[in-house]
C-alpha cells in the first residue's frame, strides 16, 4: 500500500498569499503537521485515486449526502470529502474553544436580556434598537417564554476562519439550526476506515461522544428539572436538505426523530401520536425554523409545525430548543456589535475578533465601503449558505455597480467586510496536492453548562483561489483532529 | 412506545420487501416460460402472471401487453406500477428512510445498496441486458435485507410490523396465486408452477416425494405447518407478531383475532372442506378475509384517541430545505 518516499503529491506544493496552516511562508512543514506531511508525501496519485474511491463508497453505500437545491428540483450528492486533514494543536484548540464559550456566552446573555430581561443592553445602547426591532428574525412571541438556564442557544455554529497572519477571527454566528455536525462525524469514521495508518502518530481527540453531549445538554433544559425528560427531535421531512443530519442525531441520542405531524398540542401540552396514544414530550431539539413552527403563530399554510405549539411553550410544559427568536443575532447586521456585548454582558475584551465591519446603515463607512467595494466583500444580512455574497475582487464591473445599487437603496440589508484571505491547506486536486482555502465550524453546546465540541466542520473550496466553501455551492469538507495535549 | 408514523412506514417495509422478491421470482419465471410459447399463448402467460401478482388494475392503465419486453417493463421498472419490482425497491428504501434514526444502519445499508444497484430507475423502458442476473441480485438482496432484520434488528414493535407486513404481503400473494390459477380459462394451474411461484417446490418434493397433483398442492401451499410460504404459517407468524402491539387498540385487537381465527378455520378443516365443493368461492372468500384484515392492522395504528390526521405534506426539492434553516 505504502511505497518509499519519492518525487510526489507534495513537491511542487506552493502556498501562495494566504496563510498557510501546513507550511510556512518559507515552504518549511509547521510542527503539528511534520507527520502528516511525511505520510502523505508517500503516497502516489493512484494511491490517493483508491483511497477517495473507498471513501466515496462508504458515503453512498451509508447514503451520506446534501441537496443542492436548483432552479427546478433538488440533487441529491455524496458527501465530498478531502482526504489531507486538518490538524489544530491542543494549545491552539483550548484558545479557540475559550472564545468561542464566551462569544456564545455573551450571545445567550443578549437572547435572554432581549426577551426576558427587559432588553437593558438595547437601552444601554449596546446595540441600537432600531436595528433589532427591524430584524426580520426578531421575535415578538418569544418575549418572556421562560428558558431553563437562560440558555437560548443551546448548539451554535460559529464559523471562524484565519486571517494572513494566521489570528482566528469569527466569520459569522449560527443561532438557529446549525448544520453539519453529522458529517464532522462520518468524516472521521470514513478516515478511521480508509486511511487508519494515518492516525498512528497522532492522538486525536474523539467525536463519537456527541450524541451523548447533545443529550445531556437537553435533557439538563427539560422544563421543572424533569430528571428523565422525553426528548425528540422534529425535522421537515425526508426531502429536506439536512434529512441525513436530522436522523443521525435522533439515532445517535437515542430518540424518536418526529415530523410536525407526529405531534399534536392538547391543553398546553405537546405529545407524540403512538400506536398506545398520546405521549407527552418535555424538550423538542427543532430543525424547523421559526417561521414553520406553528402555523397558528406564525405561517398559517405551514404544514411543518405544530399547531398550538407556542401555547405549550408560554404555559412552560414543553422546552423548544434552540430557543425561538435565536435568529436575531444570526443577522449579520447585529454581528458587528457582538464584541461590545462582549465587554458588556461579560465585562471582558473578546478572545477572538471579528473581521473588519462597515455597517452600511452609517453614511461615512457607506461611502468608504462603496467606493473600495472592489476589494471588499458585501453580504446580504438576512441570507446564509453564501447566497448573495458579493467578493469584490472577483465581480465584474457591472456586478459592482449593481451591488452598490441595492446597497444605496436598502442600507439596513447589508454589511461589507474586509476580505480575508481564508488560510489554506494541501487538499488534493488533479494529480497532488494544492493549496485550498478553507474555514471551520466549531459546535458550542450550552445547557445547565457550556461545552465546546473537539474540532468541527473545515469546509474547503475545491477550486484553486476559490473563498466560496459552502457544500451548497461547491465546497468540500476535510476531517478536523484536534490533538491531544502531548502531542506537539 | 412507536410513533405511528413509524409503525405504518415500517409495516410497509415489510409488504414491499415481500412484493420486490415475490415480483421478482414471478417475472423471472415468466420471463422464461415464455421464450418458448408462441404469441398467443405468451400472452396469456404474461396476462396471468398479472393477475396473480393482483396488477390487473395498474395494467388496465398502460394497455395490453404485446410483447415479452413490456412485460418486463411492467413488471420490472415501470415506477408508475406500485407492484413492479422497482417501484418496492424504492419504497422499501423510502420507507426505511424515514425510520432511519431507528433501525440498524446495516439494514440501511442494505436497502440503500440495492436502490443503488439500478442505475436504470426511472426508465420504465429501459430493461436490463442480463435480466436474469438482475432479478437473482434483487433476490438475493431481499434475504441479504432479511437477514438483517432477523439477525441484527431489536425485537420491538418496529420489527414486529415488519413481521406482520410481509406475512400480511405473503398471504394475500398465496391466496392470489391460487385464485388466479382456479380462474384460469386454460384450466387449473399447472402444480408444478404454483410450487415454482412460491419457491416451495424443493420442500414439497423432499417431504412427499412424488410428482405434485394439483389437489395435494392446493392443500400443501394452504395447510403445511413448516412451510414458509403457506398461508397457515404466514398467519402463525402474523398472529404472534400482532400479540402485544398496541393492547389499547380495538382495531389491532380486530385484527389480532381475524387472524386467529383464519388461521382456526385452517387447522380444523373447514377451508379444505369448502375448498373441495367451492373452490374458487372459497379462495375469494379468504382473499376478502386477508383484505380485512390488513385494513384492521393498518387502521390499528392510528392513534386510539383520534386527531385529525395532518396530510402528509414534505418540502419538496426546490420548494425549500426552506423549513430549515440553512445556517
Amino acid at each position: 500500500m505504502l511505497s518509499e518516499p519519492r518525487d510526489g503529491l507534495l513537491d511542487r506544493y506552493q502556498p501562495g498569499g494566504a496563510f498557510d496552516e501546513a507550511f510556512d511562508a518559507d515552504g518549511s512543514v509547521r510542527d503539528t503537521y511534520s507527520r502528516i506531511v511525511e505520510r502523505f508525501r508517500e503516497l502516489d496519485v493512484d494511491e490517493i485515486r483508491r483511497l477517495e474511491k473507498l471513501v466515496a463508497d462508504e458515503f453512498r453505500r451509508q447514503g451520506i449526502t446534501f441537496t443542492v437545491y436548483s432552479e427546478e428540483e433538488g440533487t441529491e450528492r455524496i458527501w465530498p470529502m478531502d482526504l489531507f486533514p486538518r490538524l489544530i494543536a491542543a494549545a491552539e484548540w483550548d484558545e479557540l474553544a475559550r472564545g468561542l464559550s464566551q462569544r456564545v456566552a455573551a450571545l445567550n446573555c443578549f437572547l435572554a436580556d432581549l426577551y426576558n430581561g427587559g432588553a437593558a443592553a438595547v437601552a444601554d445602547g449596546v446595540v441600537p434598537r432600531w436595528l433589532v426591532m427591524s430584524s426580520q428574525c426578531f421575535e415578538r412571541n418569544a418575549m418572556g417564554i421562560a428558558v431553563p438556564h437562560s440558555a437560548h442557544c443551546n448548539v451554535a455554529g460559529i464559523d471562524v476562519v484565519r486571517d494572513t497572519d494566521g489570528r482566528y477571527r469569527v466569520l459569522e454566528d449560527n443561532l438557529r439550526s446549525p448544520s453539519g455536525i453529522s458529517y464532522v462525524i462520518e468524516n472521521r469514521a470514513a478516515m478511521a476506515k480508509a486511511c487508519s495508518w494515518l492516525f498512528y502518530d497522532h492522538a486525536v481527540q474523539p467525536t463519537e461522544q456527541y450524541g451523548q453531549m447533545l443529550r445531556s445538554t437537553l435533557q439538563s433544559m427539560a422544563p421543572g428539572g424533569e430528571h428523565d425528560p422525553r426528548i425528540v427531535v422534529l425535522t421537515p421531512g425526508i426531502f429536506n436538505a439536512a434529512y441525513f443530519e436530522h436522523a443521525f442525531l435522533a439515532r445517535s441520542m437515542g430518540v424518536e426523530l418526529v415530523e410536525g405531524r407526529d405531534l399534536v398540542v392538547d391543553d398546553h401540552k405537546v405529545y407524540t401520536r403512538t400506536i398506545e396514544g398520546l405521549v407527552k414530550v418535555d424538550v423538542i431539539y427543532r430543525r424547523i425554523d421559526d417561521d414553520f413552527l406553528d402555523p397558528v403563530a406564525f405561517r398559517p399554510n405551514s404544514t411543518l409545525g405544530v399547531p398550538g405549539l407556542l401555547s405549550a411553550l408560554r404555559a412552560g410544559t414543553v422546552t423548544v430548543c434552540n430557543a425561538l427568536g435565536n435568529g436575531v443575532v444570526d443577522d449579520k447586521g447585529v454581528y458587528p456589535y457582538v464584541p461590545e456585548m462582549i465587554r458588556y454582558y461579560l465585562g471582558a475584551e473578546p478572545i477572538i475578533d471579528n473581521v473588519t465591519t462597515y455597517m452600511m446603515w452609517d453614511p461615512d463607512q457607506r461611502r468608504e465601503a462603496l467606493a473600495r467595494l472592489d476589494e471588499l466583500v458585501a453580504k446580504p444580512v438576512g441570507e446564509s449558505g453564501g447566497y448573495g455574497v458579493l467578493i469584490g475582487p472577483h465581480a465584474t464591473e457591472q456586478q459592482l455597480d449593481e451591488a452598490r445599487a441595492r446597497i444605496e437603496a436598502e442600507p439596513r440589508s447589508w454589511i461589507v467586510q474586509e476580505l480575508v484571505q481564508l488560510s489554506t491547506l494541501p487538499s488534493v486536486a488533479e494529480d497532488r496536492l494544492e493549496p485550498r482555502h478553507l474555514d471551520l465550524r466549531p459546535f458550542v453546546l450550552t445547557g445547565e453548562r457550556t461545552q465546546v465540541f473537539p474540532g468541527g466542520l473545515t469546509r474547503v473550496a475545491m477550486r484553486r483561489g476559490s473563498l466560496i466553501v459552502n457544500s451548497s455551492q461547491g465546497g468540500g469538507s476535510k476531517d478536523t483532529w484536534v490533538l491531544a495535549p502531548e502531542t506537539p | 412506545m412507536i410513533l405511528a408514523r413509524h409503525a405504518e412506514a415500517l409495516l410497509w417495509v415489510g409488504r414491499y420487501l415481500e412484493r420486490a422478491e415475490t415480483t421478482s421470482r414471478c417475472l423471472n419465471y415468466a420471463a422464461n416460460s415464455i421464450t418458448h410459447l408462441r404469441a398467443g399463448e405468451a400472452r396469456a402467460e404474461g396476462e396471468l402472471m398479472v393477475r396473480t401478482l393482483g396488477l390487473q388494475d395498474e395494467l388496465e392503465a398502460v394497455g395490453p401487453l404485446e410483447s415479452q419486453p413490456q412485460l418486463v417493463a411492467f413488471l420490472l421498472s415501470d415506477t408508475d406500477n406500485p407492484g413492479s419490482v422497482v417501484s418496492a425497491i424504492v419504497a422499501v428504501r423510502e420507507n426505511l428512510r424515514s425510520v432511519r434514526d431507528r433501525i440498524p444502519i446495516e439494514l440501511w445499508e442494505e436497502a440503500n445498496g440495492l436502490y443503488l444497484r439500478f442505475p436504470f430507475l426511472g426508465h420504465a423502458d429501459a430493461a436490463p441486458a442480463g435480466l436474469h442476473e438482475v432479478l437473482l441480485m434483487v433476490r438475493r438482496a431481499c434475504l441479504a435485507i432479511s437477514g438483517v432484520l432477523n439477525e441484527g434488528m431489536r425485537r420491538d414493535e418496529g420489527h414486529a410490523f415488519v413481521v406482520v407486513g410481509r406475512m400480511l404481503e405473503r398471504s394475500i400473494f398465496t391466496v392470489g396465486l391460487l385464485e388466479a390459477s382456479h380462474s384460469d380459462a386454460r384450466g387449473v394451474m399447472d402444480a408444478a408452477r404454483m410450487l415454482r411461484l412460491t419457491s416451495s417446490l424443493q420442500a414439497y418434493h423432499r417431504q412427499h416425494g412424488n410428482a405434485p397433483d394439483t389437489h395435494g398442492v392446493v392443500r400443501y401451499l394452504l395447510h403445511a405447518p413448516d412451510l414458509p410460504r403457506s398461508l397457515l404459517s404466514c398467519l402463525g407468524r402474523a398472529e404472534e407478531g400482532l400479540t402485544g402491539l398496541g393492547p389499547n387498540s380495538a382495531a389491532l385487537d380486530r385484527a389480532r383475532r381475524k387472524a386467529a381465527l383464519l388461521r382456526a378455520r385452517l387447522e380444523l378443516g373447514e377451508v379444505e372442506e369448502a375448498m373441495a365443493s367451492a373452490p374458487v368461492a372459497t379462495l375469494q372468500d379468504l382473499a376478502v378475509q386477508l383484505t380485512g384484515l390488513a385494513s384492521d392492522v393498518h387502521a390499528g395504528i392510528v392513534p386510539p384517541l383520534a386527531m385529525a390526521t395532518v396530510q402528509a405534506q414534505y418540502v419538496r426539492p426546490g420548494g425549500a430545505g426552506k423549513g430549515e434553516g440553512a445556517g
